[in-house]
């Protein structure tokens, strides 16, 4: 291999066009030599050879990236493997899993900041994508130039790029965020009760769920005692332990773009004269979207739900961007990916990550099975 | 008062619309316009919308820097080799769950469907592993071969709803005269579905431009950092003082790319979410 990196993936890719190309042969040639063994026709026969071939590319990367790497990292979660160490890995049994789950707080709080983030923070992001997309339906000029400007932060994404932005207008003494939110409080003294009240309600909720994670709730009652915020008080966000977990959420809320064109494809699917017939019997516009748009909504709330359970349960930048080496508040923001990604690649116990992956990974199909079977009770297929 | 109840909601509407729109594009506005402030101003602690002087000295800084021009290049030479591969290969497996009758068809499609499922972070330990052992660590290879093996199953799916709106008889036809299922793929259906295609591939451009978890693991050396790699360490927390026109001016150049090619794929993207009701 050559050791210019630009050279060696150069030449890598090319052997691996060649070797996709050839086991996509070889697959379909053994699709093909079944189908003549069982005695299908020659136009099967062939259909079964193109079939293979085209689909094979992604058969073969899911039996080397997938299947064969999960059945190792089953494996290894039963034992003391670590990366660096010459010895062989250990059969140590359950040993991980009992440790990771009943003795290590670190990822209890994982957990707990993790639940927080999918329990408080998607419903905020789709109603805020829910909101936007009503509004969006409502047909007016300049729609396009909405719809491209909500849908510019899914674009931008998790970059570093732009969650370093938002760490700098985060800044609790110098971001541009809490300089707006000190100076319209300052002309408009009703905003700055409706801010204050805001932050009294967050650090409560927040201080509650630190509870959980340490068994002490020793923080709440401070938050508690202290009252209802001083005039002066601005939302702390990345620099308390009670803010970190919000401002994750408000970039989750910044980025709902995504849910908001799924919602805008059921708007646009819900037939118009349900909407005429239900106005010309004197429904109000309120009544209309609770009894007409909401029910036929349900599948792609549904949708929107799955997919943003599954993203939330794996979030992993902006916790890694914001609070990486921030020794005093990580705990409080850590998610469960991100302590997979800390216990395997900074202390490469991948005995330990693996365990952790399984983990998440159990836990992340039971959410969307349960999700599943859940919905008979709610979801809304037939439109008549 | 009845009369002026249209034009109230008209107005109220605009101004929720606008306000949304300001509060989504603003960390852009604010990432330009910090790129273009003194240390003391991005510190300062009164508002400063627009920098009084605006200085370009950042950026011709940043010009200077070996390491982010390095970080620009990596990025750019990444996403193009990985988009190449990725795009060839999702495009042939969405042609095969969509035009063509085989055995096994519809199962090996729920398995695909069902690997959405498994989130990525779940793979990357064994996956880092297989990588070590293939001594592949510290090289590109692991954040873009993979790709090579149709990565991405929401993108096969889409493209796979686009290939089957085409009519059959356009391939029989073609048969009738000859064709061979490598022509009609490459001739007849690819160029049929050219703005699912452009879809895809600006959603795979930015997952790709935009990945830190695996450029971080694998890219161990400040010679191969990818732009979020290097820009993440810009930003040191053990500095009291961030050098924050530094990092915003790196930000606006990551981005600049992804802003050009949200002007010109916004069409498509936005037509074919919406259509579809689908997401990337």
């Amino acid at each position: 291999m050559p050791e210019n990196p630009y050279l060696n993936v150069l030449v890598t890719a090319a052997l691996t066009v060649v070797f996709i190309i050839v086991t996509s042969y070889l697959l379909g040639a053994l699709a093909r030599w079944v189908m003549k063994a069982r005695g299908a026709s020659l136009k099967v026969q062939e259909n079964t050879f193109a079939g293979y071939f085209f689909a094979a590319p992604w058969i073969v990367g899911f039996l080397i990236f997938v299947v064969v790497p999960l059945g190792f990292s089953l494996y290894w979660s039963f034992t003391d493997y670590r990366v660096t160490s010459r010895d062989p890995a250990n059969w140590i049994g359950l040993e991980n899993y009992t440790n990771l789950l009943f003795k290590d707080d670190s990822f209890r709080a994982s957990i707990v900041n993790t639940l927080y983030l999918t329990v408080i923070g998607l419903p905020l992001q789709m109603a805020a994508a829910l909101f936007l997309a009503v509004m969006l339906n409502q047909k007016m000029r300049g729609e396009r130039v909405f719809r491209m400007g909500f849908y510019l932060p899914v674009i931008l994404g998790f970059n570093t790029a732009v969650l370093l932005c938002w760490r700098l207008m985060l800044n609790t003494g110098t971001g541009i965020i809490n300089q707006l939110i000190r100076s319209v409080s300052l002309s408009f003294p009703p905003f700055g009760y409706l801010t204050r009240g805001l932050i009294f309600i967050q650090e409560i909720t927040t201080a509650f769920f630190l509870g959980i994670n340490s068994g002490k709730f020793s923080l709440m009652t401070k938050v508690i005692e202290a009252g209802f915020p001083a005039a002066n008080r601005v939302p702390l966000w990345v620099q308390s332990p009670l803010w970190t977990k919000m401002s994750v959420i408000l970039l989750m809320v910044w980025g709902c773009g995504a849910m908001m064109l799924i919602f805008l494809a059921g708007l646009n699917n819900i037939p118009k004269e349900l909407h005429e017939a239900a106005e010309v019997d004197g429904a109000t516009s309120w009544q209309r979207f609770w009894r007409i748009s909401f029910p036929l909504l349900t599948p792609y709330i549904f949708y929107n739900l799955v997919v943003g359970l599954i993203s939330s349960l794996q979030i992993f930048e902006p916790i890694f961007v914001l609070y990486r080496d921030n020794q005093p508040i990580v705990s409080s923001a850590i998610s469960m990916v991100y302590y997979l990604w800390q216990k395997s690649f900074s202390h490469f116990e991948i005995g330990y990550g693996s365990a952790i992956s399984w983990v998440i990974l159990v836990i992340i199909l039971v959410v969307t099975v349960v999700q599943f079977k859940l919905q008979d009770r709610w979801v809304t297929y037939d439109i008549y | 008062m009845k009369k002026y109840w249209p034009i109230l909601k008209s107005v109220s509407l605009y101004a929720i619309l606008t306000g949304s729109t300001v509060f989504m594009s603003f960390p852009l506005f604010w990432m330009i316009s910090s790129s273009l402030k003194t240390l003391e101003e991005t510190n300062s602690p009164g508002i400063v919308w627009i920098p009084a002087n605006p200085t370009f000295q950042a950026y011709i800084d940043i010009f200077q820097n070996q390491d982010f021009l390095r970080a620009y290049f990596n990025s750019v030479f990444y996403v193009t080799l990985a988009l190449a591969g990725t795009l060839i290969s999702i495009a042939a497996v969405a042609y095969a769950f969509s035009r063509i009758e085989w055995p096994g068809r519809n199962v090996v499609f729920f398995l695909m469907l069902a690997t959405m499922m498994i989130p990525p972070q779940a793979l990357i330990v064994p996956q880092y592993v297989f990588f070590n052992k293939l001594n592949w660590v510290g090289t590109f290879n692991p954040i873009i071969i993979p790709g090579y093996f149709a990565g991405g199953a929401a993108m096969i799916f889409l493209l796979r709803q686009a290939m089957s709106q085409i009519p059959k008889e356009l391939d029989e036809s073609a048969f009738v005269d000859g064709a061979n299922h490598l022509q009609i793929w490459w001739e007849i259906v690819l160029p049929l579905v050219k703005a699912p295609m452009a879809t895809v591939a600006t959603f795979l451009f930015v997952g790709a431009w935009n990945s830190l978890l695996t450029p971080l693991m694998y890219l161990q050396t400040v010679e191969l950092y990818t732009l979020p790699v290097y820009v993440s360490t810009l930003y040191n927390i053990n500095n009291t003082v961030q050098q924050w026109p530094t990092i915003m001016t790196a930000a606006v150049l990551t981005t600049i790319p992804l802003i050009i090619l949200f002007f010109f794929a916004q069409r498509f993207i936005l037509e074919s979410v919406v259509v579809s009701g689908l997401k990337g």
